[in-house]
This record gives structure tokens, sequence and C-alpha cells, in this order.
């Protein structure tokens, strides 16, 4: 039989239920995916609005809970950043639903590998044993993994507006700290599950206040949302040194990627010349991208994760300067309050799976990406880099003439002694939610149970 | 549990009712689950020793651990566990090893004892053995009868377990709970029966000595029981079966820190297990274990650590790059925060006889063994 049209219809409605799509069904999707991502770039050209997802690990009912809190497919547009699978229950359905979507509506959804897509590690955290268990045979393990191998490598985001349009929503309870005027520009915002602003920072300096405050506020409240991650203080971010000179300044690209950098890639193009359709490797820049963390030091070090590497703040301010970025938004690593933005907000840690194996206690974030009204013209709606080897201008400032690299070089050199003027960042709206109702996952109320030390 | 098994098969849930869970809050502790009786909980208890045997074996099966017997006693077919456990099971095994070694190298003129409460399928015992083939030691376990017989069972199926107790046959005939001997003695007994006021009523514990430098251990034993229960069999053994000036210490691993996130998340999650952890909310923090070792009288030094500690300070750099190489370990956000969450505490009271060593320079036995071990400053 053939995936498509009606049948299709079909499999994303079994699958929304939770229940698994027959194998000869499964064999079909991987199929359609596969044909589809082999036309995508290792890094895919995304236009905003777009909503930006990180980890997922099977926790299906809580996938669930962000299409709710997020939009449903495909009136949102969704990036997910990797890790749909292992550790959770429903590392199938998850999958198989996202790949369902994806197939159904290829441009209003992306998809890019984490380290858990592939063969070894998911023989040690779940999937391969999931899969042989819901099916007696590894074969849809199999068809998932040369789904994995085309995944891309990372996405590249364009048009995002630099400020928000304020939400009009009610405050949240739990905020006792003046907002900012709505009439100001609003760069991060972050609304809880039920769309109550949480917190809200304005571009100018002068709302400082309000994120000093948001640092301190609801330290134990009945509430099991924990505070917003304090910004460390507004002075000295990158909004704040910005707030010079147009306030709709044009926001430069936002690079989407599971894990982080690679000491062999110094631009997005170094990327795109990778050889992805394989599984990924023990060590090189494609395993770096899906393995390496932010850490606070200097340069690069050893990952205590024995793949990729930890990076400071001065590869990532680096890197974003070359490659026009404003910012960079990864996932891989679970942060208690849902993100977590670093290096005056040059990176931002977005976690999706909340409660993360039914044990960590920890809320879930997205991260929305608003449209630039004033880039209008630009209404891109294909995904990746079909029939041109990548469009010109998402290319960011390597594509340009070769006086911006002259330019590019020139700045470089003098970078890091003091730093440039960054691009402003994009508006910035986090919905923080928490895990499904357990009433709501159809297991009975013991399982899922968490291993302890006993 | 593998994480095969932990799968629930979607089709046997069909039909099956859906019951409302516990959610966000804890509701553990004394009172709250009116609905689990008492056996039901002490049920619970006991299988919880088949998961340490299980841990025990896949860490020895990757090679965290070095441990010959762990496979003797597991009961249940081995399974791998994720490598945050494994890593996490290294940790306790290695920080409790480290305080006991420590105590069994450092020399003194008289006996040594150790007392294992809830040891369960702990193999302890034969691996100290071979380590430290010429300390005198008698070693005493105390477990649920249930449990104590099944640990004879396995020691008389399996003759490198019995051979090491020095007796070819055990002089077991039929099933047995208890056996004793010069250097090893399993006492079945419920624990509890050690809190009894009435000093008469306690029971009889053959072949502890009321003199030798005692080492009481609790690995996520006391934990399970009510503090004030804990507080009268912390008494009866460190007064009634040991003389008041026995040297003695004990040394505990168990859980910290249910008041955040991660915390009042165990204790919701190991409710829907019938599991409770009184202590856990009596002493939240590491400066309140440190106090309530005080309060046992064990006043002559305390320490306390959470394994998270022990991993960062404890384990040499050497050690460290070895067990890294063991397995590819993704989680590392998520064994922080586990690790964090377990504590191991030691205390003890080097007896007035001892004290007047340390006034001509020797200093107690424990003293001794454990004056370098690094603890964590911050509560």
């Amino acid at each position: 039989m053939s995936i498509g049209g009606s049948d299709l219809d079909r499999a994303i409605t079994q699958l929304r239920a939770c229940r698994p799509i027959p194998e000869n069904q499964v064999r079909e999707l991987c199929y359609k995916a596969r044909e589809l991502l082999i036309e995508e770039g290792n890094v895919v050209g995304v236009d905003a609005p777009v909503t930006i997802c990180g980890d997922i690990h099977g926790q299906f009912h809580d996938l669930m809970e962000l299409f709710r809190v997020g939009g449903d497919v495909p009136d949102t547009n969704y990036l997910f950043m990797g890790d749909f699978v292992d550790r959770g229950f429903y590392s199938l359905e998850s999958f198989l639903l996202l790949l369902c979507l994806k197939v159904r509506y290829p441009d209003r959804i992306t998809l890019i590998r984490g380290n858990h897509e592939s063969r070894q590690i998911t023989t040690v955290y779940g999937f391969y044993d999931e899969c042989l268990r819901k099916y007696g045979s590894a074969n849809v393990w199999r068809y998932c993994c040369e789904v994995f191998d085309y995944l891309a490598l990372g996405a590249l985001v364009t048009g995002a507006a630099t400020t928000l349009d304020p939400t009009d929503g009610p405050i949240a309870d739990n905020v006792n700290c003046e907002l900012p005027d709505s009439e100001m520009d609003i760069e991060i915002e972050t609304l809880n599950a039920n769309g109550e602003i949480m917190f809200r920072y304005a571009r100018n300096g002068d709302s400082q206040s309000s994120a000093a405050s948001q640092a301190n506020s609801n330290p134990a409240s009945s509430s099991p949302i924990g505070p917003t991650p304090s910004r460390s203080g507004a002075a000295g971010t990158g909004a704040t040194s910005s707030a010079n000179g147009s306030t709709r300044n044009d926001t430069g690209a936002i690079l989407c990627v599971h894990g982080g950098l690679s000491p062999l890639i110094d631009s997005i193009d170094k990327i795109r010349l990778l050889d992805r359709k394989q599984e990924v490797p023990h060590e090189g820049a494609m395993c770096d991208l899906l393995w390496s963390d932010p850490d606070e030091i200097d340069g690069w070090g050893l990952s205590p994760r024995g793949a990729g590497f930890l990076f400071g703040a001065d590869i990532v301010k680096c890197f974003n300067y070359k490659n026009d970025l404003s910012l960079i938004a990864r996932a891989h690593q679970l942060v208690m309050e849902g993100f977590k933005e670093m290096f005056d907000s040059t990176i931002v840690t977005v976690w999706s799976a909340p409660n993360y194996c039914y044990r960590c206690g920890n809320v879930a974030a997205i991260l929305e990406l608003g449209e630039d009204g004033s880039n209008a013209g630009y209404q891109r709606r294909s995904n990746g880099d079909r029939g041109g080897g990548g469009g010109g201008w998402i290319l960011g400032s390597n594509a340009g003439p070769n006086g911006t690299n002259d330019e590019n070089r020139r700045l470089s050199s003098v970078l890091g002694e003091s730093m440039q003027k960054p691009r402003d960042g994009p508006g910035r709206r986090y919905r923080v939610f928490e895990a499904a109702p357990q009433d709501s996952r159809g297991m009975p109320a013991k399982k899922p149970v968490a291993d302890y030390f006993l | 549990m593998s994480s095969s098994n932990q799968i629930p098969n979607l089709r046997t849930l069909v039909g099956r009712g859906r019951r409302g869970g516990l959610r966000g809050r804890a509701r553990g502790g004394p009172g709250a689950s009116s609905e689990s009786s008492a056996a039901v909980r002490d049920s619970a208890v006991r299988a919880t020793d088949q998961d340490a045997a299980g841990s025990r074996v896949s860490c020895v099966e990757l090679g965290y651990l070095d441990d010959a017997y762990a496979k003797l006693f597991a009961t249940q077919p081995s399974a791998r566990r994720l490598p945050l456990l494994n890593r996490g099971s290294y940790v306790r095994t290695t920080a409790i090893d480290l305080l006991i070694d420590r105590f069994l190298a450092t020399p003194t003129r008289g006996l040594k004892q150790i007392i294992s409460l809830g040891a369960g399928t702990d193999t302890r015992y034969w691996r100290l053995r071979d380590k430290h083939p010429d300390t005198p030691l008698i070693y005493h376990e105390l477990d649920f009868p249930a449990n104590a017989a099944s640990k004879l069972l396995s020691v008389q199926r399996h003759s490198e377990l019995q051979d090491a107790l020095g007796a070819s046959d055990l002089g077991l005939a039929g099933p047995q709970q208890s056996y004793h001997s010069s250097t090893y003695n399993l006492h079945a007994l419920d624990l509890r029966l050690l809190a009894a006021a009435d000093t008469a009523s306690l029971p009889d514990l053959p072949n502890l000595s009321p003199s030798a430098n005692t080492l009481i251990l609790s690995e996520m034993c006391l934990c399970y029981l009510q503090p004030q229960m804990v507080k009268q069999i912390m008494h009866t053994l460190t007064t009634h079966y040991l003389s008041p000036d026995t040297p003695a210490s004990l040394v505990l691993y168990e859980p910290i820190r249910p008041n955040d996130a991660f915390g009042r998340t165990m204790i919701s999650n190991l409710a829907t297990r019938n599991i409770h952890l009184p202590t856990l909310l009596t002493y939240p923090e590491l400066t309140d274990q440190r106090a309530r070792l005080n309060e046992y009288g064990f006043v002559d030094g305390r320490g306390a650590v959470d394994t998270a500690f022990v991993w960062r300070e404890w384990v040499s750099g050497e050690e460290k790059e070895r067990v890294g190489q063991l397995e590819m370990l993704d989680e590392m956000e998520e064994l922080e925060l586990l690790l964090r969450h377990y504590c191991v505490c030691w205390g003890w009271r080097d007896g007035d006889e001892h004290r007047d060593e340390e006034r001509d320079g020797e200093g107690g036995l424990f003293r001794r063994a454990w004056e370098g071990v690094q603890g964590n400053n911050a509560g």
C-alpha cells in the first residue's frame, strides 16, 4: 500500500492517539520521508515565524502538551532540534508522528538530527528495545535509523523580528515585578502554559529593574514552575549594549543545531560541505555538532560525555560574528527551567521534555520567533536548499561579495579585544510548560516508575 | 529493570481502567498513605534488595566494579542498566568501600566488627575477606527473615560463597534463616525489634562482641524507618549490644534534598511503588545529617558528602578516566542531579579509653582512619 493523502491523514490520527501504525506503513512512511529529506541541505533554511523545540525523548504525551501550548501543525511552524527518541516510553509514536507531519506538511515542520538519532545510542537508551517490544522484530527500528541518516544537521532561521508584539494576555499570578510598558520594544517574553505573562524584557536599558526582580521572584511559591532563568543582571547582556541606534534593526540569522559548535567548523558553509548521510561518527565535525555543549570556559575543552567538545563564550561570539548570526539555538542539555540563555544571549539552550525521564522534575520550554514585518516581501516557505545549493541571502555574510569577506577579516582580527557591536538578537518568546497530567497518559498510575538507588 | 522491561506493552494496557495518579507534589510520608497496608510496604521495602542486586550485577558485567560474588546472589536474570545508574551504583559502592577500607586498614590492638543493617544480597563480607585476609573481623548482617533465608540459599548453592565462610556444609540441612560463626553472622530479624524500650525483650545477637571496634553500616536501610525508631535502634545498638565506651561509628548511605523539583518527584515516584522514606524529610540537607549523627552519640567526628562530590573529589583522575571509557554516558545533567540527591555520612565515637590514647598522641581508631576524608563543607 502507499502512504499518501488520506492514508497519511489516517496514520496521523492513529499516531495522535498514541497507537503505533503497522509495519508496512512505517516502511512506506520512512521511504517517503527519506525522499524528502535527501533534498534538504545539511543546513536547512527556515523562515520566521517559527517555534523552536528541544529534546522530546519519547515523551509522547508531553509532545501533545507542547502542541497544545505552542499551537497545532500546520497552524504553527515548528523546528525540532533532535533527540526525538530514547528514554521515554513512546519514542516510536513520537518520532513517527513527527515524521508523518513532516511528510504531510514539509514546509511547516523541520526536523534536524540529535545525537540520539543514531544506531549505537538507540540500542543503549531504549528506542531499539521499544521497537522490538512493539513489533516483535527490529525492522521498524532499522527503517527509522535509515531516516536518521538523512536528517539535516542544522537549520538557519532568517527573517525573524527583533522585537515581539507584546502578548495581550493576563499577568501570571506569581509575577511580583513591574513589567515594562508594552509601548516599548519587547525583546524577551516568557509565558506559562496558559499564555499568562511571567516575564517581559524590553530592549531598552531602562527596563533592567524588571529583569533583576524577575530573578528573585517566586523562589518557593506553590507553583511547580520555578523562576524564569535569571539573565544575571540585565547590564552587560547583548540586549542592553545594543540599545542604541535603530530599534528595528535587521536581526542576524539564528543557527539551530542539536549540540553546538565544533573546532573543525568556523563557518556555516563548512557544515554544508559535510557528508551527513551516515551513522553519527564517534568524532569529527558532524559528531561535534550533535554532541558539544557551551560551558563557562575560554576556548575549547574536553567534554565529559566522551564525544564532542565544550566551548566558551569567545568561541560563540566569534562564530556568530563571522557568520552574521544573532543567536545560536541548541538543545541537548537538560535545563530545569526549560531554557537558558548564555554568553550575553548569544546562545540559548531549549529543552522540551518536561519532568525528563519522569524523574527530573524540570519544566520544558519552546522558543517562538516572530516574523519581521519589514521583510514581508520575502515570503519563502520552501524548506531547504532545494534546486539552488542555497539561496544566496540565507547564507549570511560568507555568501556576500568579496568586500564583505574582507570586512569580516578586518573585524575578526580585532574581535576578542573589544567586541564588535553584535547583531540585535531576535525577539524571543518562551512558552514554559509542565508535564502532561499523569491521568492523560493512558497508562496505569504505577507506571511510569523511574529507577532510583534502593 | 532494564529499559526494555520498563516500556509498557501498549496492547496489554488497552481496556485497563485508568487511575488518577500522583502528580507533582509529594504525598509521601507518615500517615499520608493509609491506603497501603504496613504489609504491602514491608514487602515493597524487601523487594528493593533485588533492585540493588541487579544494579550490582550490571555494574560488574560492564567493568565498573570488580565483584565476582555479585551474580551469585542475584535471583533475577541480569539486565543492563542505564549508564547513569551504573555510574551511580559505582559511586555509591566506591564511597562506602573507601570508608570501610580505611577502617580495616588502620592498625589497632583490638578486634574489628562490622554490623550491616538490611544487608540483603550485599557481597561486601566476601569481598572484604579477599581484600583484607589478615584483619581479624567479625561481620554481622541483619535483615528480614525472608531476605536472610534467600541469602543463605544462595550461599548453599555456591561453593565459593560457602568455602569463604570456612564451613563446608554450613550445617544446613534444609532452609535456614540465620547463620552464626566466629567471623560471619546473618541474623534473621525485623530491625524494628531493636527499638524495643524493654531490654529484656530484645533479641539475642549471637557472636556480637560488645567491645570490638564497631562500624555500623546502613546502605539504604534506616531511611525506610521512622526517625524516632531509628534513633531508638541506634541507642540500642550503641549502648546495649555494644558497651557505651566501645569505639563505634555509623556509615549511612541514603537520599537527601527532598525539597527541590527532583526531590519532590523522587518522593512521588517512590510512593507509587509503596516506598516511603521518612528520614529524607527529617534530615533533608547534609548539615541535618551531620547533626543527626551527633544526636546518635557519634560525638567525636562526623562527615557528610553528596555522591556528586564523591565522584568529583574522591575518585582519582585516573579512575575517572577508566570509568568514563566503560560506556558512552550522554546524560550528564541528569547524572549530576541524581548524584546530588544521595549522600554518604559517617560519624564516630572513639570511646573513653581511646580518648586517653589520643592524649598520648596516637588518637582513636576512627579518627586515624577517617581524619583525612574530605567532606562537603556546604550544607
